[in-house]
Formats: structure tokens, C-alpha cells, sequence
């Protein structure tokens, strides 16, 4: 039930992206830019943060075999 | 329109105007920039689980927290000030100015003021991902709280969606859609909104190098410093791509605008060769630049992104003016007419003929005798004419230099933060101590970038409130001088004792660092912070912090 209810959700944001991307796309084309450069910062910048916990990992590890 | 109106009122009401706005603007984009970094910090604290990028967020939150409270301060006088200080604006165009600000008010601000308590507060009161969900929110909600402003300026800039009607004396809504779609409304938004994630970019990345500098938590600095530099970076572009569009649009609409930004006096019909002005000494009673330094063959691609359409100069734009004056005068004195007999139908039918340039009429009048329309005859029309069309032009000094020293500061972050991202990137940003000088002593460019944004697109606008529409001669409330310079001092006083508590708070916390101020909290010193107060900050020790 609770798979049904997450599907049924996430359709739901879905259909509704959708409907923003087809409305803005056509009347709005820069709000539409707005909607995907947002999103796209956002996503890049925390891989971005990621990438440094991985990068400073590997250091560590490098520092721990040469001592 | 019976009473004559005071030249020095109107003066004194646009400077008022101009000094809130500028005052208030100078906390807006740090909050439409630094709610969208808290929600990457806590993407990343939600996706990995690392106590270090909750820590951040609360840090930075408490940052944000300061300068919301003032925005919030200082955003509200102004949409009182549409009422008291600009009423004929109010009267004529209020129906669809003050939808989106209603708009704004109720939807917008409301989403953010709601769940920024949450934010704040709910750290302990809800799961990971639901109080992820309400910092989203907030961030999107001081976004659409811009995008509505924005919406209302784009109607001032390009009037569309709205309709005169002689009737109730006042411009009436024609489409919803329309005004929420308005091109100008568009790009100004994503400009605007974009330069506030400049501005947040810059702010971290700036602390984020004070505290590598004094070493200062740096495990805190170089994840913020990477989270700010690779948002900058990308911002910066999307800055520049959407200044670009916003001057093409506004080179369409208001080419009065263009030709005041780029100091072009004489239209350039060679367009291929036509010269881009990359600095000048513009002299208004001269008509021409008495010093410049031009660059062949950039300026037609550059306004136009095309190779062949002429960009008329101020000269011809003047000469343009003068059939559209000589119209709104027709269309004025028809329509006073037609409100003092609604039963004169030729009064009507020749306003209605004219009705396109009434505005040039409404401008015309503060250069006739006794500002009455009427007295214009055909001794004094060439003067009125000549007065009226130099009017139409912006101050060009003021539109050519705002112009460039805000493009300046665009293209110069943008180095910045493209080679702040690539030290940050190879992890060797700490080697680089005089980048990290730069990026520090930087913090305030995005800021005067912006003010100098704002001045750019509010001057270039001159002398219309709405462009076309509505001179801003015409729209000021009928105030005593005293009045005015009263409550203008008044402004200045309570917005500059703003500025200064606000960089008293954010000095003392950005200085004190999150590390001090973990160690305050510790030893049960009250919190500070007023809204963050009792919240939990950087109480828990990290393990990987080095």
C-alpha cells in the first residue's frame, strides 16, 4: 500500500512538472530557464561538496599509507 | 490635474523612493542567494548523513537570519510608500500593480515568513527530509516573493496586459496572462533572482577564504568555499546570458533606454562598422560625447544580435517624439473633454484616435503655460515640442556609467569565481593566499552591482513611470516640500541605523566563526541571534573534521 501511495505521488509530481515544463516552455521560456538553472546549481554545486568529501578521503588514505 | 504640480515634490518623492529601494535592495539578494545554498548544504547533509554539512547550514542560517529580519524591515515601508507618496501612480495604474504585489504579499512572503520559522526552529522537531523539504520552500518562497515584485516592475517597464479606460480615468486589467508573462517581467526575474545567488555565492565564498586565512574551522571554510565557487561560477554566467536578454528586450520596448546606456547621440545607418562606445564623457547640452573610446564593429551584434538593424541615437529618438506629442496633447484635451461631458462622442472618438500617445500629452504638460494643455498655441508649441522631447531621454551620464561599472563587476566575479572553482576543484585553493585575499576583500561587489543593476533599469526608464503610460511627473501625491524633506530624513536616519546594525551582526558573527561560537554556547552564554536563539548550533564535535 505504502509502494502504491509513493508511486502514485511521485506520478502525481510528475504530471505536474510536466504541466510547468509545457506551460512555461511555451509562454514563459525564461522562467522555464529559471526552473531547470535552479535546479541544475543546486544539483552541481552539492555533487560538488560530494566530490571534496571523496578527494579529501583519498588523501587521508594516501597520507595513512605512506606513514 | 487642475493643480499645478511641484516640480521639487516630484523631485523629492523620487529621491525618497530611489534612497528606500536602494537601502532595501542591499538585503534582498543575499537572502534570494543564501536560501538556495542552505538548501544545497542540506542536500548534501540529507544525501551523505555528515553532521559537518548540518553544521554549515545552521552556521550560514544564522548569517541569513540577520539580514531577513532587516529585509523584511525595510521591504514593507516601501509598498506604503506606492499609497502616500505616489497616489496619481496608485489611482491610474493600481488595479494591475497591485495584483502581483498582493500577490506576492499573500503567497509569497507569507510561504517564506511561515516556514522560515520552521526552518529555524524544527531542527529537532522533524526528520531530515521534511525539514529539507521547508528549507526548499523558504528558498522558494523569497524567490516567487521576487518574481511577483519583478512581475509589477516588468508592467512599469513594458506596459502589457492593461488597457486605458476613459471612463474610470485609469488603466484596467485586458490579461492576467499577459502580465505574468510580459518578456521583461521574465528575464528581469531570472536576472535579478540570479544575481541574488551571485551575491550569496560571493558572501560564503568571501567568509568561507577569512576563515581559511585565519584558520578558522577549515574544514567548514573549504566545503563552503567549494559549495560557493561552483555556484558563483555558474550564477555568474546565467547573470551575464540573462543581462544580455533583458537589454535586447528593454532595447525593443524602451530604445530611449539603449541609446542612454551605450551614449549613442547619432543613428549609425553603416551598421556592420557601427561603434560600441567602451567609455565616453556624454554631455547632455552638447549632444554628444565629448571623450570616447570605441571599439569598430561590436555594437550592432552586441544590442541587436544582428547584423543589420539600426540602433537610432537620442537625436533622431527626439525628433521621433515630436508627431507623438503633438498627438497626446490631442488625445489629453479630448479626453478632459469627454470627463466633463460623457455625452461628447467626437470628444471621445478623438481620444481614442490618440489614445497610444496620451502619455506624451500628460508629459507635455509640465512644459505649457500654467501646465494646462489648453494654453498651447502655435506661438508656444515648438518650445513645448523641443522641451518635451528632450525629456523623453534618460540621464545618460548617470545610464552609461551605472551600465558599465555593473557589467564590470559581472564579468570581473566571474573570473573570480571561475578561478576560485578550479583551485577549489584540484584542492589547492589554500595555496593560492592571494586569491583567497581577492575573494575576501570581493564581498561587497555583487552589491553594488546590483544597485548599480537597479539604477540602470529604473533611470533608463525615465521619465515614465509607466513606460509610455504615465510620466512620474504626473504621479507623485501632492505633498508639502517640508513634508517630504521631513520623512525623507526621516528614511535616512531609521534605513542607515538597518545597514549599520546589520554589518554590526554580521561582522561580530562572521568573525566569531562558527568554532567560537560553538565554544559561547558551551559555556551557557545566552545565545545570540534573536530568532536562532535556543537552536542548536554546531554542538555535536564532527569526527571528520581534520
Amino acid at each position: 500500500m505504502k509502494n502504491l501511495l509513493t508511486f502514485i505521488g511521485l506520478a502525481a509530481i510528475m504530471v505536474l512538472s510536466l504541466f510547468l515544463a509545457v506551460i512555461t516552455g511555451d509562454y514563459g521560456p525564461w522562467y522555464f530557464a529559471w526552473l531547470v538553472g535552479t535546479t541544475m546549481v543546486v544539483l552541481i554545486s552539492a555533487a560538488g561538496a560530494i566530490m571534496f568529501d571523496r578527494q579529501d578521503e583519498e588523501q587521508q588514505q594516501k597520507q595513512g599509507s605512506i606513514h | 490635474m487642475d493643480m499645478l504640480i511641484n516640480p521639487t515634490v516630484v523631485e523629492l518623492s523620487r529621491l525618497q523612493f530611489a534612497l528606500t529601494a536602494l537601502y532595501h535592495f542591499l538585503f534582498v539578494p543575499l537572502t534570494l542567494g543564501m536560501t538556495f545554498i542552505l538548501a544545497t548544504m542540506e542536500t548534501v547533509y540529507v544525501i551523505t548523513g555528515k553532521q559537518i554539512y548540518k553544521e554549515m547550514t545552521q552556521f550560514w542560517g544564522k548569517l541569513f537570519g540577520i539580514n531577513f529580519a532587516l529585509g523584511v524591515a525595510t521591504g514593507l515601508t516601501m509598498e506604503f510608500e506606492f499609497g502616500t507618496n505616489w497616489s496619481m501612480y496608485s489611482h491610474f495604474v493600481g488595479d494591475i500593480f497591485g495584483t502581483p504585489l498582493a500577490i506576492e504579499g499573500l503567497m509569497a512572503f507569507f510561504m517564506e515568513s511561515t516556514f522560515v520559522g520552521v526552518m529555524f526552529f524544527g531542527w529537532e522537531r522533524m526528520s531530515r527530509k521534511a525539514h529539507l523539504v521547508v528549507t526548499y520552500l523558504v528558498a522558494l518562497g523569497s524567490n516567487l516573493s521576487a518574481l511577483w515584485i519583478l512581475i509589477a516592475n516588468g508592467f512599469m517597464q513594458d506596459p502589457q496586459g492593461g488597457t486605458f479606460d476613459p471612463n474610470t480615468m485609469r488603466m484596467q486589467f485586458s490579461s492576467f496572462i499577459e502580465l505574468i508573462f510580459n518578456p521583461d517581467a521574465q528575464a528581469k526575474f531570472v536576472h535579478t533572482s540570479i544575481a541574488g545567488f551571485v551575491t550569496g555565492s560571493m558572501f560564503v565564498m568571501g567568509i568561507s577564504a577569512y576563515y581559511m586565512l585565519t584558520n578558522k574551522r577549515k574544514d567548514m571554510a573549504l566545503r563552503s568555499f567549494r559549495i560557493a565557487t561552483l555556484f558563483g561560477v555558474i550564477s555568474s554566467i546565467g547573470v551575464i546570458t540573462l543581462g544580455d536578454a533583458l537589454g535586447y528586450i528593454d532595447g525593443q520596448k524602451q530604445p530611449t533606454k539603449l541609446a542612454a546606456m551605450e551614449a549613442i547621440w547619432n543613428t549609425d545607418y553603416n551598421t556592420v562598422s557601427a561603434s560600441w562606445n567602451l567609455i565616453a564623457i556624454p554631455s547632455r547640452s552638447e549632444q554628444k560625447n565629448i571623450f570616447e573610446v570605441s571599439i569598430p564593429y561590436i555594437l550592432t551584434p552586441l544590442l541587436t544580435h544582428s547584423e543589420t538593424t539600426v540602433i537610432p541615437g537620442i537625436i533622431q529618438l527626439e525628433q521621433e517624439a515630436k508627431p507623438k506629442i503633438v498627438n497626446g496633447i490631442k488625445a489629453m484635451i479630448a479626453l478632459k473633454e469627454y470627463n466633463l461631458d460623457r455625452s461628447n462622442t467626437q470628444a471621445l472618438s478623438t481620444f481614442k484616435q490618440y489614445e497610444n500617445d496620451m502619455g506624451y500629452g500628460f508629459l507635455a504638460m509640465q512644459f505649457a503655460p500654467d501646465q494646462d494643455l489648453k494654453k498651447i498655441n502655435a506661438t508656444n508649441l515648438p518650445s513645448v515640442l523641443d522641451k518635451t522631447a528632450k525629456d523623453t531621454i534618460p540621464n545618460v551620464w548617470v545610464e552609461f556609467w551605472a551600465f558599465r561599472l555593473m557589467v564590470a563587476a559581472g564579468f570581473f566575479m566571474l573570473a573570480l569565481f571561475a578561478f576560485a572553482a578550479y583551485f577549489s576543484l584540484k584542492n589547492e585553493i589554500e595555496k593560492h593566499p592571494t586569491l583567497l585575499k581577492l575573494a575576501m576583500w570581493s564581498i561587497p561587489l555583487p552589491w553594488v552591482a546590483c544597485e548599480f543593476g537597479w539604477i540602470t533599469a529604473e533611470n533608463g526608464r525615465q521619465p515614465w513611470t509607466v513606460f509610455g503610460w504615465l510620466p512620474t511627473f504626473v504621479s507623485a501625491s501632492s505633498h508639502s516640500v517640508g513634508y517630504m524633506v521631513f520623512s525623507l530624513i526621516g528614511f535616512t536616519l531609521l534605513y542607515s541605523s538597518f545597514i549599520a546594525a546589520e554589518l554590526y551582526l554580521m561582522f561580530k558573527y562572521a568573525r566569531l566563526g562558527p568554532q567560537d561560537d560553538h565554544h559561547g554556547h558551551g559555556h551557557g552564554s545566552a545565545p545570540a541571534g534573536g530568532g536562532m536563539a535556543g537552536q542548536p548550533v554546531f554542538a555535536k564535535p564532527s569526527m571528520d573534521r581534520k
